[in-house]
């Protein structure tokens, strides 16, 4: 380990990863995790020494002793004045679910995380936002257009432009919302003012890939194809968007293709995007779309190699 | 609960193979819960919990003992499927531990033997039972994989692996990521202990199948898993950097440090360029290919300008966080606090100063976007370099290197096919930088382009636009220029200024390096111009292609030099050329050419260079022409000696004169003979030079028709055609063929024949007929003697009426044959292309196979028998069957659509539309759209549109999506824009014609896709963008015809809906009156003409229109007379 990232571990350990809800006059409760499992998956016990949440997650409740007696404090959840909460595994989880397709676990996660800080959304450090996103991902993902509208008039409520990534999701989610209604020329000429705003590479894959689909149902091909593949040639890093940017490029390609144009071998071309796709992402859903429109034989060819376990030339070691 | 994968996933990692993912030796707790929530705890539940509990406590053996219990109490119990396969699993996993245990071969067989019954007897898994996520199918094919590698069982592993990795709906995702990664481990295995070249094929192979698993992100613990792994297999590998940074990455990610993100960019970045470079000074194709593309890897996983200043400010931040908090909790430090703090400001000040350097470097981004955009082009990826490139203009156009950027820009453009714009871009370049480095270079590229393009005027104008504009052109540059337009002047065959142009240029630049070329292309322009003797000059004065054959005798353009004096000579008698040296004899004329040529052919012959090889078949053309001109002179000399032989009287003169035509005549032959030969041979060498191709065929199969040698010509194409069956032009060649066979069978051999029988007859026949005649003469009337001579000749004529008969039967009988042969080549070259969908030859030939077929067939009236035995559409049929020999049922699935295409083909030449239209229907039926090629897809297609058939939407919009280049892609946007028009889709119509109209999709199938257009417009109540596509349509000569009428019928209803009735009525009229054959269209103009007069208060009017047109044949039986018929009854 290099003593950079020891330190990094070090400092972690230091600050102890305690959950706190703070009120007024600084009033730090210590409360028990109520998202917390053990190895087992069970929820872990409560301690009884810190606060925990009730059951409809709107107060959170103390018992102290004192002269053999018990007493039971309670704080509305909404009075809080701000959260400290260590990474949640829920959330972590569920974006691992996300990269893995499986959208409807990953909201299923994200919802069990909202429950619990429904009522301290606004409360600054409250995971509900860190979750809100997560969730907005998943809802995307799952092409649900009712959950998606309806979660997004929530968001709004709760959005006051403080959080950049939430601002940021929220604005594609109405992005989606847009293409799905059919109108692309909206689509892309908001894509074009988010473009020039945003810094996330991350977001602007995403919103090459939904600029390009409009583009594309646009018949604007040339532009398309433009779009699309600004995503391999400069967002490279967010490879889980490569395989819809290829797809899409070679959709745009395809679509330029004429008598006129036989010369450029469009259609070659894009058939070269759909393969490299099958054949770079194999486990893509995109490659299963690639392969239904390639011709026949090169989706066989295509498809053999997917699985071929290739020879590489070596560079020449440092 | 905690989603099981993550926690699964740690315990795998600590297994041998990192990835039994699923045997946990921990119950989980959906297992534990679903006994205890009975009221009673049954014995099977009590023997399962404690057998889970010895699991969980690592006593293998005796758990083992349970669950083997437990399987055996199963039926008895009434378990359910998903708890038989839960203690099987159990069973295995006990198994798998106990021999991860004792390492032992034998332990590990019975783990083998243990998953494969757990996978063999449950195809459900366990369900949900243990796992709501997870029927433990999956780990269980991945330990089954273990268990194989444990014991060297490497091809049993790899075959498994290699259905994991493919995608498929019964394998989870994790599961397959862990099959690449697991793959990359047993190829490492299988390798250890071979030699260390297979070693390190093995490693490039993990390298390889990691790659693609973290292509797809580092989101998730296995893929993580893998990118671990992928470190491992650099540094195997010797490739420290790429491990290095990949660790930083994984790291980075991992805790999210920003700091981290940094230095991980950074080593990126450091790798790329490192890569770059020794990608440009290796060698080795392929290695470079790779070192390239690990460079693009590189660049492209490096972060951009806003996301790295936001991970920079990130990274500030949490630095002067950790500062602020050691500080705050070491208010006294101790020494070693004190050193964590200093150590934790000294990291403050490196990403500062890093922030602060990094603020300064405005090119960053467009940096990265030209090192991206030049290994795309080396990687001939020119699609993206272009978006690269592109990038750097639109958002850094103040990048230090713009002015390489636009150059590999342009470089992009060309490589594209986009010559216009790289002209357009090359024009803006050298007008924004005209002193960079590149102008020379872009300028000289802008008349490049043209001259590629052959466009010689505009690359002159583009030359001099050049010189003119680009400023600080250096004089190498300036004299590329000159030597473009002089190469310009050349190309566009304007020979005069050419010579001007290069003397001028010959001056100027004395030492030029363009001086060989030059003197060539100065010798070229007399050539051309047919001024031989200025070609040659004299024995003083060498011309401008003798110096060159003198002065480079190892020019570039020696041959062609060579080849072009054996043409002067062909055309001029001169001995220059042995005075100059080129001939060693005096030999002028035919004989130097071809004495020229045969040294040409010995000197260059073998020569595989792309100008020889063209060159050579234009040697052996000369060589033919030479021997044709000769031939000339000698039948000119036969024909003089005619002349005399016919003026000469005295026998022995005469006969003289005849023996020297005979020897004229013979000589004549084998001039034409070897000029025969000649020509051929230049044919069969000029595969790379087309324009000699065609020029020696015509003459050659000019000679060989005329001499009735059709088995030469036959056997010439044959030859053509084989070179590339698969090219357009094979088809002609294919034509040719059967034409030259078919031709075969009216050999010369019967003329012969029957002028031999002719002549033999006839001296016969005309003693006959003068003794007759003479007998006749005599006055012996009605005697005898006339009689027999009358009765002689008449035998006479009946015996060469017979004769001619015996070989005019011959001939046909040969005729048959040779047609039977050419319908065998013909099947012979379908045969090699109907199995390929993508030959778009093939259905041509299908069709010229149906037409040959279908011109035999006994056209009769309908409703009448063919004669007996006469040729008929069954017989034509059968023949098909036999000629393509492609079964019912037997062959590709392409191979049999088109034996029904080419049937259908048959059926309409044999006047049998119905059988043509249940031969479509059956394509149909049969095939997907996928399966068959464009041609049968259009012309199927619009069957089914033709019928309303639904199909015909996956049909025609197969070709308008996949076949968008191909002849027929005009069929499927006119198709379905019928479509669209007919679901009441006008709009959806329009963009479709719109679209295959901007796109230059408008071929045979225009009118209709301009009609379609009108139409939709008319539906959108765009009525004068509609009235103008319909005024255009009508406007075409070559349209004329029932889609003309419909044009007038449209127009009349555009008047109708912007309320002109009258002006409507006019037109139906109109339509009426002058297209009266095409009923379709003047039967609705009857009925709406009859509606709109009524409409106007002309009742009488209208029931006129309305009984005129039912009392019209071509339009009372359409389905608007019957819709007449009842208004008749309502005016």
């Amino acid at each position: 380990m290099r003593p950079a990232l020891a330190l990094c571990l070090l400092g972690l350990a230091a600050a102890a990863p305690a959950q706190v809800i703070v009120f007024r006059n600084n009033e730090r409760w210590e409360v028990n995790n109520p998202l917390a499992l053990d190895d087992k998956g069970k929820p872990v016990p409560p301690d009884a020494r810190r606060a925990k949440f009730n059951t409809t997650f709107d107060k959170v409740e103390r018992v102290s002793r004192a002269g053999g007696a018990e007493f039971t404090a309670s704080k509305r959840l909404d009075e809080a004045v701000g959260i400290e909460w260590p990474a949640i595994a829920q959330l972590r989880t569920a974006k691992e679910e996300i990269q893995r397709g499986n959208a409807t676990r990953a909201l299923e996660l994200s919802e069990s995380v909202l429950r619990v800080f429904d009522k301290a959304k606004k409360v600054p450090g409250s995971p509900w936002i860190a979750a809100a996103i997560v969730k907005l991902d998943a809802i995307d993902r799952l092409d649900n257009d009712a959950a998606l509208a309806a979660f997004l008039s929530a968001l709004e409520s709760v959005d006051d432009g403080s959080n950049a990534e939430l601002r940021q999701k929220v604005q594609v989610a109405k992005l989606i919302q847009k293409a799905r209604r059919g109108d692309h020329a909206g689509v892309v000429a908001d894509a074009d003012g988010l473009i020039a705003s945003l810094d996330s590479a991350d977001t602007l894959a995403r919103l090459h890939i939904l600029k390009g689909a409009s583009l594309l149902a646009l018949r604007r091909y040339e532009d398309a194809m433009n779009t699309y593949l600004r995503v391999p040639v400069f967002y490279g890093s967010q490879q889980e968007h490569l395989p819809k940017a290829l797809l899409g490029a070679a959709k745009a390609f395809r679509g330029m293709d004429s008598p006129a144009l036989k010369s450029q071998r469009l259609g070659e071309v894009a058939n070269r995007y759909l393969r490299e796709l099958v054949a770079t992402y194999p486990v893509s859903a995109e490659a299963e779309e690639a392969k239904t429109l390639l011709p026949k034989e090169e989706r066989e060819a295509a498809i053999k190699e997917q699985t071929a376990i290739k020879d590489a030339v070596v560079a020449p070691g440092e | 609960m905690a989603h099981p994968v993550s926690r699964t996933y740690r315990m795998a990692q600590a297994a041998l193979f990192a990835v039994l993912v699923a045997l946990a030796p921990i119950p989980t707790a959906s297992a534990q819960q679903k006994p205890a929530q009975a009221q009673e705890e049954s014995p099977t539940q009590k023997l399962w919990n404690e057998a889970e509990k010895l699991l969980a406590e690592k006593k293998y053996p005796a758990a083992l003992q349970r669950f083997e219990q437990l399987e055996k109490d199963a039926d008895k119990a009434g378990l359910p499927p998903e708890a038989k396969a839960a203690i099987a699993f159990r069973q295995a996993s006990c198994l798998y531990l106990i021999a991860g245990t004792n390492k032992q071969a034998s332990d590990w067989a019975k783990v083998e033997v243990a998953l494969q019954k757990f996978l063999q007897n449950h195809p459900g898994g366990t369900g949900t039972l243990l796992d709501a996520t997870n029927n433990m199918r999956g780990p269980a094919r991945l330990s089954l994989v273990e268990a194989y590698a444990y014991q060297s069982k490497w091809d049993e592993a790899l075959r498994d692996l290699d259905t994991l990795r493919k995608p498929s709906p019964e394998t989870r995702e994790e599961d397959r990521v862990l099959a690449f990664v697991m793959t990359a481990k047993i190829l490492e295995l299988r390798a250890k202990g071979r030699s260390p070249e297979e070693l390190k094929q093995a490693l490039g192979q993990s390298m390889n199948l990691l790659k693609q698993v973290i292509a797809g992100g580092m989101g998730t613990p296995e893929r993580r898993e893998a990118a671990l792994k992928l470190v491992e297999v650099y540094a195997a590998l010797g490739m420290a950097k790429d491990a290095e940074q990949l660790r930083a990455e994984i790291e980075a990610k991992g805790v999210g440090s920003p700091a981290e993100l940094v230095r991980a960019n950074a080593q990126r970045l450091e790798i790329g360029d490192a890569r770059f470079q020794t990608a440009e000074a290796e060698p080795d194709a392929k290695a470079r290919e790779e070192l390239y593309r690990q460079a693009l890897s590189s660049y492209q996983g490096t972060l951009r300008r806003a996301a790295l200043s936001r991970a920079l400010v990130l990274a500030v931040e949490s630095r002067q966080q950790e500062v602020d908090r050691l500080v705050r909790a070491y208010a006294t430090p101790s020494p070693e606090q004190q050193a964590a703090i200093d150590k934790a400001k000294e990291q403050l000040d490196e990403v500062t100063k890093l922030q602060a350097e990094f603020g300064g470097n405005k090119d960053y981004d467009a940096v990265i976007s030209y090192r991206i955009g030049l290994c795309l082009l080396e990687l001939n990826r020119p699609w993206e370099a272009f978006v690269a490139f592109r990038d750097i203009f639109q958002n850094s156009p103040g990048f230090e290197k713009i002015s390489g950027a636009y150059y590999y820009y342009i470089d992009a453009l060309r490589r594209i096919g986009r010559t216009e714009e790289a002209l357009k871009v090359s024009k803006e370049f050298l007008q924004k930088y005209p002193d960079s480095a590149e102008a020379g270079a872009i300028a000289l590229g802008l008349g490049e382009i043209r001259m590629e393009q052959e466009e010689f005027e505009q690359a002159i104008t583009e030359f001099r636009w050049a010189k003119a504009n680009a400023k600080g052109l250096d004089p190498a540059a300036v004299q590329e220029i000159d030597f473009g337009i002089v190469r310009a002047l050349f190309s566009n065959v304007d020979w005069a200024k050419a010579r001007v142009a290069l003397e001028e240029f010959l001056q100027k630049y004395p030492n030029t390096p363009a001086k060989e070329s030059a003197v060539y292309m100065l010798g070229l322009t007399h050539f051309f111009e047919g001024n031989y003797p200025e070609t040659v000059g004299n024995k003083d004065k060498p011309g401008a292609l003798t110096r060159y054959y003198k002065e480079f005798p190892n020019g570039t353009h020696k041959a062609d030099v060579l080849y072009r004096l054996g043409v002067v000579s062909l055309n001029i008698a001169t001995d220059t050329l042995f005075q100059q040296g080129v001939l060693d004899k005096d030999i002028r004329g035919p004989d130097g050419a071809i004495a020229i040529a045969r040294m040409w052919i010995a000197r260059h012959g073998n020569a595989k260079d792309e100008a020889s090889v063209a060159q050579l078949p234009e040697v052996h053309t000369l060589i033919a022409d030479a021997h044709a001109k000769k031939a000339d002179a000698l039948g000119r000399q036969a024909d003089e000696l005619d002349k005399k032989v016919r003026m000469t009287a005295a026998p022995a003169a005469k006969q003289a004169l005849m023996a020297q035509q005979r020897q004229a005549l013979a000589a004549k032959e084998e001039q034409v003979k070897a000029s025969i030969d000649a020509y051929i041979q230049a044919a069969r060498t000029s595969r790379a030079n087309p324009a000699a191709l065609e020029f020696a065929l015509g003459e050659a199969s000019k000679l060989l028709g005329g001499r009735g040698e059709h088995a030469r010509i036959r056997d010439l194409y044959q030859e053509l055609h084989d070179w590339d069956p698969a090219s357009p032009k094979a088809t002609v060649y294919l034509y040719e063929v059967v034409k030259a066979t078919e031709k075969m069978g009216d050999s010369p051999e019967f003329r012969v024949r029957t002028e031999r029988a002719q002549a033999e007859f006839g001296e016969r026949l005309r003693l006959a007929r003068e003794r007759a005649d003479g007998l006749e003469r005599a006055g012996k009337f009605n005697t005898p003697e006339l009689a027999a001579a009358k009765a002689d000749l008449a035998k006479l004529s009946e015996d060469l009426a017979k004769a001619l008969e015996v070989i005019e039967a011959d001939r046909q009988k040969s005729v048959q044959a040779a047609r039977q042969q050419a319908l065998g080549v013909l099947a012979k070259a379908i045969g090699a292309s109907i199995d390929d969908r993508r030959q778009q030859g093939s259905e041509r030939l299908l069709s010229f196979l149906a037409e040959k077929l279908a011109r035999r067939i006994k056209r009769v009236r309908p409703g009448q028998e063919p004669a007996p035995g006469a040729y008929t559409l069954k017989l034509a049929m059968a023949d098909l069957d036999a000629t393509l020999g492609v079964r019912e049922g037997s062959g590709t699935l392409i191979a049999q659509a088109r034996r029904l295409f080419a049937q259908a083909q048959l059926a309409l030449l044999g006047r049998d539309p119905a059988q043509a239209e249940a031969l479509w229907r059956r394509i149909a039926d049969l095939y997907k759209p996928e399966e068959l090629s464009p041609a049968i897809l259009g012309t199927v297609g619009e069957h089914l549109l033709s019928k309303r058939d639904p199909r015909a939407e996956a049909f025609l919009g197969y070709i308008a999506e996949f076949h968008r280049s191909s002849d027929y892609a005009d069929f499927g946007f006119a198709g379905l824009a019928e479509l669209r028009l007919a679901q009441g889709k006008p709009k959806d119509a329009l963009a479709l014609c719109e679209e295959a109209v901007d796109l230059g999709i408008v071929m045979s199938r225009e009118k209709d896709i301009r009609f379609a257009k009108a139409r939709a417009l008319i539906e959108l109540g765009r009525f004068d963008e509609a009235k103008k596509e319909l005024t255009f349509i009508s406007g075409v000569r070559e349209w004329r015809g029932e889609t003309t009428s419909g044009c007038l019928y449209h127009l009349a209803v555009i008047e109708e809906k912007q309320g002109r009735l009258q002006e409507a009525v006019v037109l139906h009229q109109r339509n009426i009156v002058a297209w009266k054959r095409h009923e379709r269209w003047v039967a609705k103009s009857y009925l709406a003409s009859a509606d709109l007069l009524a409409k106007l208060g002309q009742r009488d009017a209208a029931r006129q229109t309305l009984q005129e047109m039912l009392s019209k044949d071509r339009v009372k039986d359409t389905p608007e007379a019957q819709e007449a018929r009842s208004r008749l009854t309502r005016l």
